[in-house]
């Protein structure tokens, strides 16, 4: 069962002085054990379109389909479709309100109505899964350092077991290490048979983990494709106003010049490309 | 984007007229005179004029007159309501009667009197913060109270707190609005079963809300201190305000008109 975006229109404050486009017309979809990436720039469209996959937001045109539920016909599907994907805002650390760790984790899951005796081993996993122990559980939130605070937000969605994980610029504020250990978990969460959707602007770290990835600009999608069929694109007509990550930019540079290098994002099949090239 | 912004906070509509470019603090202590005036006026026609004079104003402030007449629109209910009582509880001749209710003729007239003098004074002020952004009322409302600065008053610490609240509105509100989003997304009910559980379900939102609202206001006392931020004392401003010919004559316009429109009520050369 799929996550479906067809032809999606947003408007915002439709009818009114202040309307806004935000997406015209987008396409895209999912499966569970999946990493989409949506890239683009502030005011392409792409935290609007996130916010569509959790029932935040109703298509004002198009649809948006999560596992044959479709949202907008009955709002009452909603909380279903918002247990199936779990929803991640940027600097999630800012939404901790509880007394503990532990309440703050097991709020999802109690609102969905997990049974009172299940909800430690919830926790457990979830603060596992994020790479925090158990001595954890009892300390106050808000008196965890920056990083640990991000961790406990984002176990406070896995206890609940999406289906899906929508997270909107998980990486901003993170520093390369822990950058990593996010991309990791996330990677680990794909390969347990969780559909990851990944909005970020980073076109680098899209390229490095996802299986397919849609460009939004201005609220169009730009590009929708695997890595190879994006970097392909990129090579070939060179997007107006998208950073080129430097490899790609590297590769397009020697191609230009006659070198015979594959498309790549890698450096190290880059660089094993150039040195073939040199001793020739 | 936003669950709240159907919210217009701070009605200020930037135009370049003489209304808008008059100092602050001419505006306002016109308002003030125009106010009392309205207070002190008890007949019909002289509202009449009282109207005729805001008309005028409105079409030198070159606002739309729908946008002056909206201003009145929060206090509806409050002049309906005070209209109508006086309308059924005045005494004097009765014009008709159906049970207990009873309509004098006194009551209309007084009905309508309350009516329009609410209506005027809601728009009067309405005018003046049409065309004064926040800062300058803050900025002439500093000015107007620094004499008493000698008893203690912190005039410059009131207008600063004023422009620094007006200015953090709509960033609150996008913040409350992104947690908002946020627990629901976390399978909060913000509109499900009884009072105590509605109650209880905002707790999810005002704790994350005061924490950021302590962050901020944390952040922008080292910002304003690391400028050496350090009170009124000294200070000068990016647009200091200026007094010239033509305040005087704003002023001794609204004060002429005021007095002429008090004498006619009063009948006082009859």
């Amino acid at each position: 069962m799929p996550i479906v975006v067809e032809n999606l229109v947003h408007i915002y404050h439709e009818g009114t002085p202040l309307e806004i486009e935000a997406l015209k017309g987008v396409s895209m979809n999912a499966t569970p054990g999946e990493w989409v990436s949506i890239v683009g720039h502030t005011g392409s469209g792409k935290s609007t379109l996130a916010q569509h996959l959790n029932a935040l937001l109703v298509p004002t045109r198009g649809k948006v389909i999560i596992d044959g539920i479709e949202v907008g016909t009955d709002s009452k599907e909603h909380r279903k479709i918002r247990q199936l994907v779990g929803l991640i805002f940027q600097y999630p650390e800012q939404q901790l309100f509880e007394e503990t760790v532990f309440a703050e984790i097991a709020f999802g899951p109690r609102n969905w109505g997990v049974p009172e005796g299940e909800i430690p081993s919830r926790v457990s996993e979830a603060l596992y899964l994020v790479g925090l122990d158990e001595s954890f559980s009892k300390r106050s939130p808000f008196q965890l350092s920056g990083g640990e605070k991000r961790r406990v937000a984002i176990a406070s969605v896995l206890s609940v077991r999406p289906r899906y994980l929508v997270l909107d610029e998980p990486t901003a504020g993170l520093d390369s290490k822990g950058k990593d250990e996010l991309c990791a978990l996330l990677e680990k969460l794909k390969t347990s048979g969780t559909g990851i959707i990944h909005v970020t602007h980073d076109l680098e770290l899209a390229l490095d983990f996802s299986d397919k990835i849609l460009v939004l600009e201005g609220g169009k999608a730009l590009l929708w494709g695997s890595p190879e069929i994006i970097v392909e694109e990129l090579i070939e007509r060179g997007i107006e106003g998208l950073v080129m990550p430097p490899v790609v930019e590297l590769a397009r540079r020697l191609r230009d010049v006659g070198f015979d290098v594959p498309v790549t994002w890698k450096a190290q099949v880059l660089a094993s490309a150039i040195e073939e090239n040199l001793q020739k | 984007m936003k669950f709240l912004n159907h919210l217009t906070l701070g009605q200020y509509v930037p135009a370049s007229s003489i209304v808008h470019s008059i100092d602050p603090r001419a505006k306002i202590i016109s308002v003030v005179v125009v106010l009392s005036g309205i207070f002190a006026v008890n007949r019909i026609d002289s509202f009449l004029l009282w109207a005729v004079v805001l008309f005028v104003v409105v079409k030198l402030s070159k606002l739309p007159l729908s946008m002056v007449l909206r201003s009145a629109r929060p206090v509806i209910i409050l002049v309906l309501f005070t209209s109508l009582i006086h309308l059924f509880f005045t005494k004097g001749e009765i014009i008709f009667q159906y049970g207990f209710l009873t309509i004098t003729l006194e009551g209309v007239m007084m009905a309508v009197k309350i009516g329009l003098r609410l209506v005027l004074l809601v728009m009067y002020a309405g005018i003046l913060t049409l065309t004064t952004s926040p800062t300058e009322l803050a900025d002439g409302l500093e000015s107007i109270f620094s004499p008493l600065k000698r008893f203690g008053f912190p005039a410059h610490e009131m207008a600063m707190m004023m422009t620094i609240a007006i200015r953090f509105i709509p960033t609150l509100l996008d913040e409350t609005d992104r947690i908002v989003k946020a627990q629901i997304a976390r399978g909060a009910e913000l509109d499900q079963g009884g009072i105590i559980k509605r109650i209880r379900s905002f707790i999810p939102i005002l704790v994350p809300l005061f924490v950021i609202v302590f962050q901020r206001a944390d952040e922008l006392a080292v910002a304003m201190e690391s400028r050496n931020y350090k009170g009124g004392e000294g200070r000068t401003r990016m647009y200091p305000l200026v007094w010239s010919f033509k305040e005087s004559i704003f002023m001794l316009f609204t004060i002429l008109t005021t007095l002429l429109i008090i004498l006619l009520d009063k009948r006082i050369w009859l």
